[in-house]
């Protein structure tokens, strides 16, 4: 099966490794599928403006470069490692009320998507890529972790532009999605390099961006597994 | 007063031999990337084939490139055997894409389960060790990373048949957290400047397991991996054996690459505790001289145990300068990529490693790689179970307490 992870930060956003070194990282680790998701987060709250004014947040203008250095980074990930990268994003609406906020994975995105858009201006547009969506840390999280419940709490409207949930994310478990029987995956949310010691997904599927995108949407040959050392 | 000028002199005297071991490294630095033997034409053409034997557990940093690079070497005839004891090892996974990616290399991965001995990296080892096809073994580590011309280079020395073993200076690379920056300073100077000292100055075998060359009859000769299965230090018992019984110990002055980039503080001090464990067993009062080599953590006791004055804070920070230079200019000597402002932290490593000094004292048990073990003479291994490990806490929390109770009543 094939070792995965789907939610990946890097110095384009708050991730504090570099995109090179974190691709290494991965590679040298053996795994056979990554997705870079940089946050890009929404301008129309004040902890989104303090994102912007940090730098902690992929923009429009950045967009490109950011895109370009993913499949760049790509090309010698599969040269050197075997290794299959995904360029993707990670929206990131952040208001004070936990009740307010959410985050969601787009895989495999082509066009810059703006976080400041409504949730389903996001994911039909997403749908228009071709991309995948996922619902990121949906549930309750342990730590100093902020919680981001409006996917959840909106499931009912929600759940048919999602096309899976994270069951797992970092050390968390979400046992809610498992009871919903919602597809699910499971991510590390990788900002430092002990990040990877954490959930991931294993996939039953060809190592090629549609085929891994098709068995995460079907959901079928998924596993999750804490990696350890 | 007394005390100031007591540390004083072992500063002094940590001075000396400091400076004896850079000129140490710096003499082995000079012949480091020369081909040993350029001269003997016979020595310089001897490639004999090679079994390399990679044992695995976990991942290492950069493993993959680690591993990688011994699929690289310019040598004709080697077969490199990867040897786990479990399959669900995440350094299988990497094991089995570097067989995949240099698949037109004799390489094999081995995988059993071994009880051989208490040592894990010699219980790793056993398996394959039995299943390797050439007449000389090259037990290396996964952490290592080597040139293309490593193998060419260290084989020469086997040219000579009084040569039993030969292994290698190792330089540490890499340095991102705080626990793989404090361990590469201190490989990068008290270890390669002790390695390099008793090598040099002192004429001692001193063997670095980390790249062991050697040929199959002569470590058998000695006793094999059965002789070093329940030892911590099978590098040191196999160069004492081959030395014993009259075999060279060479140290190649080839400098091999320990990569160590993320590290956590806490494996930063196992290692090294363990290392001391090991010292303290093995060179018994000799260990003492460990501590005055440590001139900044001597320099800052009269702070510490006496007084902060003037006198005492300058002398520690003189001395934590020099230090910093010194470590600098060694590191320099053998290429070190490690960025200037780093070796600002070599006072603080070398305060930590002048703590850590005194737990071998108080401690008998070593983890390594998650099995904890007694440690006795020699380095010695025996079964500890976390009942024994209970009876030896709990005896020693009682002498600790007799010994306060005494001297309350005093």
């Amino acid at each position: 099966m094939l070792l995965c992870d789907f939610h990946i930060h890097t110095t384009y956003s708050d991730g504090s490794i570099e995109l090179r070194k974190t691709i290494d990282i991965f590679g040298q680790s053996g795994f056979d599928v990554i997705a870079v998701t940089d946050h890009v987060v929404n301008t129309d709250s004040t902890i989104g403006a303090i994102a912007h004014r940090f730098q902690y947040s992929v923009t429009e203008k950045t967009f490109d470069t950011y895109l370009q250095a993913v499949r760049d980074e790509a090309v010698r990930a599969w040269n050197k490692y075997g290794m299959l990268v995904i360029p993707g994003i990670e929206i990131s609406k952040n208001y004070i009320s936990r009740e307010k906020s959410a985050h969601m994975l787009i895989l495999d995105v082509k066009n810059f998507i703006p976080a400041d858009w409504s949730y389903e201006k996001i994911f039909l547009e997403a749908k228009r890529q071709k991309a995948l969506t996922v619902a990121c840390h949906p549930h309750a999280m342990s730590g100093m972790s902020k919680n981001t419940y409006y996917l959840w709490n909106n499931r009912e409207k929600y759940a048919k532009y999602i096309d899976a949930w994270e069951v797992a994310n970092r050390d968390d478990v979400f046992s809610v999605i498992g009871m919903k029987q919602y597809p699910y995956i499971a991510n590390s949310d990788f900002h430092k390099a002990r990040h990877i010691y954490s959930w991931k997904t294993l996939l039953n599927c060809r190592k090629e961006v549609s085929a891994v995108k098709s068995c995460i949407r079907h959901n079928r040959g998924v596993a999750i597994t804490l990696f350890r050392n | 007063m007394e005390f100031y000028a007591v540390c004083s002199i072992f500063v002094m005297l940590g001075f000396v031999g400091y400076v004896l071991q850079f000129f140490a490294v710096h003499s082995a630095a000079r012949e480091s990337g020369k081909n040993c033997n350029m001269t003997d034409p016979v020595a310089g053409n001897f490639r004999p084939p090679v079994t390399i034997l990679k044992p695995l557990k976990g991942l290492d940093d950069s493993l993959f490139d680690n591993l990688a690079s011994f699929c690289q070497l310019d040598y004709p005839q080697y077969e490199i055997i990867f040897t786990l004891q479990d399959n669900n090892d995440p350094a299988f996974r990497i094991a089995s894409k570097i067989r995949d990616k240099y698949s037109h290399l004799d390489i094999t991965i081995h995988v059993e389960r071994s009880a051989f001995g208490l040592n894990p990296k010699v219980n790793n080892l056993a398996p394959a060790y039995a299943r390797a096809k050439h007449p000389y073994v090259l037990i290396s580590d996964s952490n290592v990373l080597v040139e293309r011309n490593y193998l060419t280079v260290i084989a020469q020395h086997m040219a000579d048949p009084g040569v039993g073993i030969v292994s290698n200076m190792i330089r540490g690379t890499g340095g991102r957290s705080w626990g793989a920056i404090f361990e590469n300073l201190h490989l990068n100077s008290f270890i390669v400047g002790s390695v390099c000292m008793l090598d040099r100055i002192l004429k001692m075998p001193c063997v670095i397991g980390k790249s062991m060359l050697m040929r199959r009859t002569d470590l058998e000769a000695v006793g094999g991996l059965s002789a070093v299965r329940d030892v911590l230090a099978e590098d040191y018992v196999i160069g004492k054996r081959m030395h014993d019984a009259g075999k060279k110990v060479v140290l190649s002055t080839h400098l091999i690459n320990n990569v160590n980039e993320f590290w956590s503080m806490k494996k930063f001090l196992n290692r090294h505790t363990r290392w001391g464990k090991l010292r303290w067993k093995i060179g018994g009062l000799r260990y003492v001289s460990e501590l005055i080599g440590n001139p900044v953590f001597v320099s800052c006791l009269p702070i510490v145990f006496w007084t902060a004055n003037e006198i005492t804070v300058l002398t520690a920070a003189l001395v934590g300068s020099m230090k910093i230079l010194g470590d600098y200019l060694l590191a320099r000597s053998i290429d070190c990529d490690m960025k200037p402002s780093r070796y600002l932290l070599v006072p603080v490593k070398d305060f930590i490693i002048g703590c850590i000094w005194f737990i071998p004292l108080l401690s008998q048990t070593v983890i390594w790689r998650g099995n904890r073990y007694l440690i006795g003479k020699d380095s010695c291994l025996s079964p500890c179970s976390e009942s024994a490990f209970g009876v030896f806490t709990q005896r020693l929390t009682q002498s600790l307490r007799d010994r306060l109770a005494w001297a309350w009543r005093e």
